[in-house]
């Protein structure tokens, strides 16, 4: 669903991603670990096509992001580090406005606002403007948008830093169920213990490098962490 | 999708706090200074009929006297106010609207209000066509500066474009988001002019539906130009701010630089010359005469031709009254060197005009200030018109009179009178008010200007939004 090949990408000759090759299927979460600064975001942005790839390329479901941006992109829901809303609509009308925008404007106000608390927004929220919304809150309806959107990948770039472990939580059981619906995600993120809890695989990415990849059935918390901890010093 | 856009942009527009305090200031400004002009107007309108009315009867019922006192007497000629002027009084407070029409002579204008004008009015008056000149495209800057740039700063465009949506239905809808809220304001203010329009009595410059709806045209390609403007370097600006600083430095510049700039090029490149000047160098002109020959010259060519026509030897042997047959040589011989000087300093004050539209192609502010003045009858094409033609019924009444004084006051001479019948046959004043077609030519300089500004903005504006960076 979601591939990578040989994709590179350059700033004043730095690379920023350097050839990487990767493929993530219907059902995979692929969770991408590293510091700062290792690309993570990067590959985000090009499958979004966001940024153009220096070399190699970015397919969706087989297409080229590069020749098809408008298509692939539908296939795709994105949910960044901090879900970004108009802060002079209401949560409602935020969601409402995005997904008419993703070209699924059949769906009902009533739907959206059942969507909206399933996705664990607070019921008196959903009609409140969300200026006064906290990060969690704009993170739920960042879900609502990806979830009413129908997306067959997701891309998500640290979607839980700064959320409480409750809200964690209920993201890790929402990719486990879409996860069981087919969907294939990407997940930038800094949690290895969250990484082994929802992906199913892990990579390590450095300087631009994915320098490991493993099956996350198959490695320990400690492990992962002792592996995570000597490509960092290395 | 488009509409979905448009109303979400026109939503946030309206529930911003800075949209409706600024919104709310404009509109209030648009509101009083149509009411000061309806009242300005109504003003002028009504003395203007008063004094039409009044004026033809005074004339008629002067009594008993002698042609020439009559001829001194004088009559008032009014330049009739289109019913647009209201909204646009354009260089009437100038050039003033009235001038007396007497023997001798051909006078400057009366009742200029600028004379008359406070210290505030230096900085101009403040009417609708200014409000829609210079403030609206104000507003439309600060409604729109942050369109694209920020939402990229803020991070909603990255999601919006994460979605699939067409970069070219993004800027559509959200020029017409834009074009809603403005329409907030100009709808109701348009509705109220409207309604004042047809509320207005008889139109004095004709064709005036013609004239409102190219008006409005003319109007709307100008700020939507500005929208263009707007979007596109709210398009390409790495952050609000700086499309902000760009645009606050453009609208300076177009609005209040550029004009004034314009203004005094054209007063060095062309330059009139004061009232004083004016009246010195026309007197000197008319005490040198032309080409060599002076009045006294002149009048002596006139005699001899005269002489010879009745084949007489003398002027006691005319059948003509003498005095009335001079005062009408004298009269066409002063009307030479108006004929001259008028028409060089009229030249001066056109090809000003010119230049000014021509300067439009920097500032469009000019090219809509000169189409908006054309089309409300206030501008000095719309002046000189009048001018002349008050200029030719002068000369028409003073023949009149002086061919009275010639033909039937024999020895009697200045102790001929005249009575209301006669006063009644004098030729009267009718301007002859032209069309919207007449306004416009000669403004072709700026209609160009005003649609390349239109067509170069919306292009610039749509490439910018088809390469719309998300990050």
């Amino acid at each position: 669903m979601l591939q990578a090949i040989g994709l590179s990408k350059s700033y004043n000759g730095v690379r920023a991603l350097d050839s990487l090759d990767l493929l993530i299927e219907p059902g995979q979460i692929f969770c991408l670990l590293g510091a700062n600064g290792a690309g993570k975001t990067t590959t985000i942005n090009l499958f979004l096509d966001f940024i153009e790839a220096s070399e190699g390329h970015a397919l969706v479901d087989g297409m080229n992001v590069a020749d098809h941006s408008l298509e692939t992109k539908r296939r795709l829901a994105y949910i960044p580090e901090q879900v970004m809303l108009y802060r002079n609509l209401s949560g409602l009308e935020n969601v409402e406005y995005f997904t008419a925008l993703a070209g699924q404007d059949t769906r009902s106000r009533d739907q959206l606002r059942k969507l909206l608390i399933e996705s664990g927004l607070p019921q008196e929220a959903v009609d409140q403007r969300v200026s006064g919304y906290s990060k969690g809150m704009r993170q739920k309806v960042g879900i609502a948008i990806a979830v009413s959107k129908q997306a067959r990948a997701l891309l998500l770039d640290e979607p839980t830093s700064g959320l409480d472990p409750k809200a964690s939580n209920e993201f890790s059981e929402l990719l486990e169920r879409l996860r069981g619906e087919g969907v294939a995600v990407l997940m930038a993120t800094h949690d290895l213990f969250r990484a082994k809890e929802t992906g199913t695989h892990i990579g390590i990415m450095k300087q631009g490098r994915l320098v490991e990849c493993l099956a996350a059935e198959k490695i320990g918390h400690a492990d992962l962490e002792r592996v995570y901890l000597e490509h960092m010093r290395g | 999708m488009l509409l979905r856009i448009a109303r979400k942009e026109f939503l946030e527009m309206v529930r911003d706090g800075r949209f409706r305090i600024a919104g709310g200031i404009v509109l209030a400004l648009l509101l009083t200074s149509l009411g000061l002009g309806w009242q300005r107007y109504g003003e002028v309108t009504a003395t203007h009929e008063a004094a039409v009315a009044q004026e033809r009867e005074l004339w008629e019922s002067q009594g008993e006297k002698n042609p020439h006192s009559a001829a001194h007497y004088g009559v008032y000629a009014f330049k009739p106010t289109g019913r647009l002027a209201f909204f646009d009084p354009g260089t009437e407070s100038y050039t003033g609207v009235t001038v007396w029409l007497e023997s001798h002579r051909q006078n400057q204008f009366l009742y200029r209000p600028a004379r008359d004008g406070n210290t505030l009015q230096r900085f101009g008056e403040l009417t609708a066509a200014a409000v829609l000149q210079l403030l609206i495209p104000l507003l439309i800057i600060l409604l729109a500066f942050s369109t694209f740039a920020g939402e990229r700063e803020s991070g909603t465009l990255r999601q919006v474009l994460s979605l699939g949506v067409n970069r070219r239905d993004l800027a559509l809808g959200k020029a017409l988001g834009v074009a809603g809220a403005l329409g907030l304001l100009l709808v109701p203010a348009t509705a109220l002019g409207s309604a004042a329009l047809a509320s207005a009595q008889a139109d004095a410059a004709s064709g005036g539906l013609l004239r409102a709806l190219a008006m409005a045209s003319a109007y709307l390609i100008y700020l939507g130009s500005f929208v263009g403007v707007t979007l596109a370097v709210s398009a390409r600006a790495r952050s609000a701010r700086f499309a902000l600083i760009t645009l606050l430095a453009f609208w300076v510049f177009v609005c209040l630089m550029a004009p004034r700039a314009a203004t005094d090029l054209a007063r060095r490149l062309h330059p009139t010359p004061s009232a004083q000047e004016f009246a010195t160098a026309l007197a000197e002109d008319k005490d040198v005469g032309i080409q060599g020959m002076d009045y006294d010259d002149y009048l002596e060519r006139r005699r001899t031709e005269l002489l010879a026509e009745y084949n007489a030897e003398r002027i006691e042997d005319l059948p003509i009254n003498y005095n009335g047959w001079r005062l009408q040589v004298s009269e066409e011989y002063g009307n030479q060197f108006f004929d001259r000087h008028y028409a060089r300093l009229w030249d001066q004050f056109e090809a000003q005009d010119r230049l000014r539209q021509v300067a439009g192609s920097v500032a469009p502010l000019l090219a809509i200030r000169s189409l908006s003045m054309a089309l409300a009858g206030t501008d000095f094409s719309h002046f000189r018109r009048f001018a002349e033609q008050a200029e030719t019924y002068r000369r028409e009444l003073v023949a009149f009179l002086n061919a009275d004084l010639r033909d039937n006051a024999g020895p009697r001479g200045f102790g001929y009178t005249q009575t209301q019948a006669f006063w009644e046959q004098a030729p009267s004043f009718a301007y002859d008010a032209p069309g919207a077609g007449w306004a416009l030519t000669g403004k072709s300089a700026s209609l160009a200007v005003l649609l390349a500004w239109f067509l170069v903005a919306t292009v610039w504006a749509w490439r910018g939004a088809l390469r719309l960076e998300a990050i």
